[in-house]
């Protein structure tokens, strides 16, 4: 058997898919709407998908193939409006964040499919448990092996993406101290973390076989890897986005990836080496806890930042490349969260004032509805 | 006898036994029972255990019992009212104005078709009127009961309280205008006609505001203790309900809307988790038992044809107007269905309202009285059982824990 086939897509393209919270507009807390949702919305001529996930309270939006920041922007700002319209006729409301800020996890029922019945079986309560909402980003590859160089490469880079987007610092009721708590509980799925350190498709398919013929994995959906290759689309997906509140930071931030991507594949700054992972669980944690101010050890290079400094100087490296790509604006907007602070902080902000935490779900609605 | 002094009087001790309590005990196990073992609503079970009690069957509670239990079925009722007011959202109505429409013709058709059905058996145009109004209304307890008891959540389960709320509030201000003219003697003064409506309404959303406003105050300043919180609301729901009983307004549309009120005044969204618990609970058992009982099942044989007609018209009513306007209102076919089936309880306040009509209006006679109640009784039964079948069917439901 030749083993996964990567496919062909256009270098540097870009594609959003976007996880988002159906909640009860009396109560704010998560509610079964799924079915009823996607049944109208079938109804309705709308750009992109809109999807089932693994709980009745979560839906999947995703877009089509983009090169360029404005259209994808364009494209969520279309989803959302759609989305937002049926979902005020069936008085359900839908908010962004990557996780719900009360939400009793026991509470939550599983779609009625049988994928979604098999996981659910399988994981027990990690699969109610895992009621959390993330961004995906692909990112178009020529060939495997150029996937697997930019997954190796993009991995410096992952608290930079935690960081930004940060919008889980609630979770079942209370403040967790950390900007991203979804992550957590991505953390007690087996195959999670980061990718095994191999740099040719070949070696990541002799990897694969050896883990399907012992029967670890079936297929390459069994990894939760925080950077995974998408061989069926021809991509790499960056998995370790909490869902923004806003679909326009959404677009940003895949601007980001996509401006990153360009910089690393076309300049190639780092050498890629296993020793690159060394300090990769700490990063990951300290943009976990503490978001931006979290602190960046880069083991080669022997320095300590904070993240929000990495990204600032990671910004500077990449204007050259947000301006072949159209995508400064989106460049100039991330570093208005390093200035202005993460979805998070403007989490606890709302919080402060009116101490409710179903209150700050009806305001992150709100935040998703008109974009700021 | 005399020489056994010592051991206890056993007719005096059947007397004063706690009937209440044993009610409660009856209404507990029942309930269980049917839940248990049928996988049908409890209720059901508070019903069969009223019934059984009842002035009309066993008579281990008479008349003048349930009388006494008046003061506090009304209390009962003003919660359920109120929370159900706290459930609907008004602003739903603006964004889906086919609902508001929905809810207006189910309204109209059930009550055109409970009319011609009620003239047909001869009864006179103004008490068939009344009959039809009391009729429009899809029982606020048992459709909170049955969606709260399958933790349903979803478009039937929302819509089905939506619509509940909005035929309630029709209900009441026809009842009390068609009361009132009785009460009258059909004196038709068009002042009257115009302004009592306007009465009720606006008397039932300034008195609403007041509450609402007190209470969010109250409540604020209690904080965060559950307990004190929901004392607070239980007195102050006991106040409404006396105050809209002596401002002669519907104490059911002031309630309903003090509920509304206060979810819309509540704008940090500081007491949406308010609730009633178990006290709730226990005032729903009593309100289910103690309205059964009043129910004179023995009329139910006789009536029975015209009152199986009666269950038909309003049915079939109800359910022309939700399918008819279902696309317009955003809703699949199917759930359409289900929904028109999840609005067919009938109002337990139904009987009191009826009560009261036959004992301002002696015309109401036996033979109109043995249709309706017979009605009343049937969907007393089935107006449960076919809402919880609704829920379940149209997949809205949770599966109960442990």
């Amino acid at each position: 058997m030749a083993g996964l086939e990567f496919g062909r897509s256009a270098p540097l393209t870009l594609g959003v898919e976007l996880e988002l919270q159906l909640v009860s507009v009396r109560t704010c807390d998560l509610t079964r709407a799924a079915s009823d949702l996607l049944a109208q919305a079938a109804r309705r001529k709308h750009p992109g998908e809109i999807k089932p996930e693994i709980t009745e309270s979560m839906i999947e939006v995703s877009t089509g193939i983009h090169s360029r920041y404005a259209p994808l922007r364009t494209e969520l700002r279309e989803i959302r409006d759609a989305l937002l319209e049926v979902a005020e006729r069936l008085d359900i409301g839908v908010a962004g964040g990557g996780a719900h800020p009360f939400q009793h996890w026991s509470d939550r029922r599983v779609m009625d499919a049988p994928r979604m019945r098999k996981i659910s079986e399988l994981y027990g309560y990690l699969a109610k448990q895992f009621t959390v909402f993330g961004q995906h980003v692909h990112i178009g590859c020529p060939n495997g092996d150029e996937a697997l160089y930019l997954l190796h490469a993009l991995s410096r880079y992952i608290p930079h993406l935690i960081a930004l987007s940060a919008s889980s610092p609630y979770y079942q009721g209370v403040d967790t101290a950390f900007e991203s708590s979804r992550l957590n509980a991505v953390s007690a799925f087996p195959l999670s973390g980061r990718a095994p350190f191999v740099q040719t498709w070949d070696e990541f398919n002799a990897y694969f076989d050896k883990l399907r013929g012992a029967g670890v994995v079936s297929s390459m959906k069994d990894f939760y890897w925080d950077i995974r290759p998408k061989p069926e689309f021809g991509t790499v997906e960056i998995r370790v986005f909490d869902t923004p509140l806003t679909v326009e930071r959404a677009a940003a931030l895949a601007a980001y990836v996509q401006a990153l991507a360009r910089w690393l594949l076309v300049e190639r700054p780092h050498a890629i080496a296993e020793d690159a992972y060394l300090a990769y669980t700490y990063n990951r944690f300290q943009a976990c806890r503490f978001g931006l101010e979290g602190e960046f050890i880069d083991p080669a290079a022997g320095t300590r930042r904070s993240i929000g400094e990495e990204v600032q100087m990671t910004l500077g490296a990449l204007a050259v490349h947000a301006r072949e790509l159209d995508s400064e604006a989106a460049l100039r907007d991330i570093e208005g969260i390093v200035r202005g602070g993460n979805d998070a902080r403007w989490m606890r902000e709302q919080y402060a004032v009116s101490g409710s935490l179903p209150d700050l779900v009806w305001r992150q609605a709100e935040r998703l509805r008109t974009g700021q | 006898m005399s020489d056994l002094f010592f051991l206890p009087d056993l007719r005096a001790a059947a007397r004063a036994l706690p009937w209440h309590a044993l009610l409660l005990l009856g209404a507990a196990l029942a309930g269980e029972a049917v839940q248990r073992w049928l996988r049908l609503p409890r209720m059901l079970g508070w019903i069969a255990v009223g019934a059984l009690l009842g002035p009309h069957a066993l008579g281990a509670l008479g008349g003048a019992d349930l009388d006494a239990m008046g003061p506090l079925l009304q209390v009962a009722l003003g919660v359920v009212l109120f929370e159900l007011g706290q459930r609907v959202n008004p602003a739903w109505l603006r964004r889906n104005p086919g609902l508001l429409g929905t809810s207006i013709l189910e309204s109209a058709l059930a009550f055109g078709a409970m009319y011609a059905v009620l003239v047909a058996v001869d009864a006179p145009p103004i008490v068939a009127a009344v009959a039809a109004a009391i009729g429009i209304s899809t029982s606020p307890a048992v459709m909170l009961t049955v969606a709260r008891e399958l933790r349903a959540q979803g478009q039937v389960t929302e819509r089905a309280l939506l619509l509940s709320a909005l035929n309630s509030a029709y209900a009441f201000i026809a009842v009390s205008v068609l009361l009132s003219w009785i009460a009258r003697e059909h004196a038709l003064d068009w002042r009257s006609a115009v302004l009592q409506p306007l009465y009720l309404v606006f008397g039932a959303l300034a008195t609403a505001a007041v509450f609402a406003g007190a209470t969010l105050a109250l409540l604020r300043l209690l904080g965060r203790r559950h307990d004190a919180q929901f004392l607070c609301v239980l007195a102050l729901v006991a106040i409404a309900v006396w105050a809209a009983d002596v401002l002669r307004l519907s104490t059911g549309l002031t309630l309903l809307a003090y509920g509304v009120a206060i979810r819309l005044f509540d704008r940090r969204r500081l007491f949406v988790a308010l609730s009633f618990g178990r006290v709730g609970t226990i005032l729903l058992i009593l309100l289910f038992a103690l309205t059964a009982a009043r129910l004179q099942w023995t009329l139910l044989a006789t009536g029975v044809l015209a009152g199986a007609a009666l269950v038909a018209a309003r049915i079939a009513g109800k359910a022309l107007g939700v399918i008819a306007l279902a696309p317009a209102a955003a809703l699949p076919i199917r759930k359409a269905s289900l929904l028109a089936l999840a609005l067919t309880p009938m109002s337990g306040v139904a009987i009191t309202l009826l009560l009261d009509t036959s004992r301002l209006y002696p015309h109401f006679g036996p033979a109109l009285a043995a249709v309706v109640v017979s009605a009343i009784a049937m969907m007393e039964l089935l107006g449960p059982l076919l809402a919880h079948f609704a829920l379940l069917r149209a997949g809205e439901t949770a599966p109960e824990e442990g």
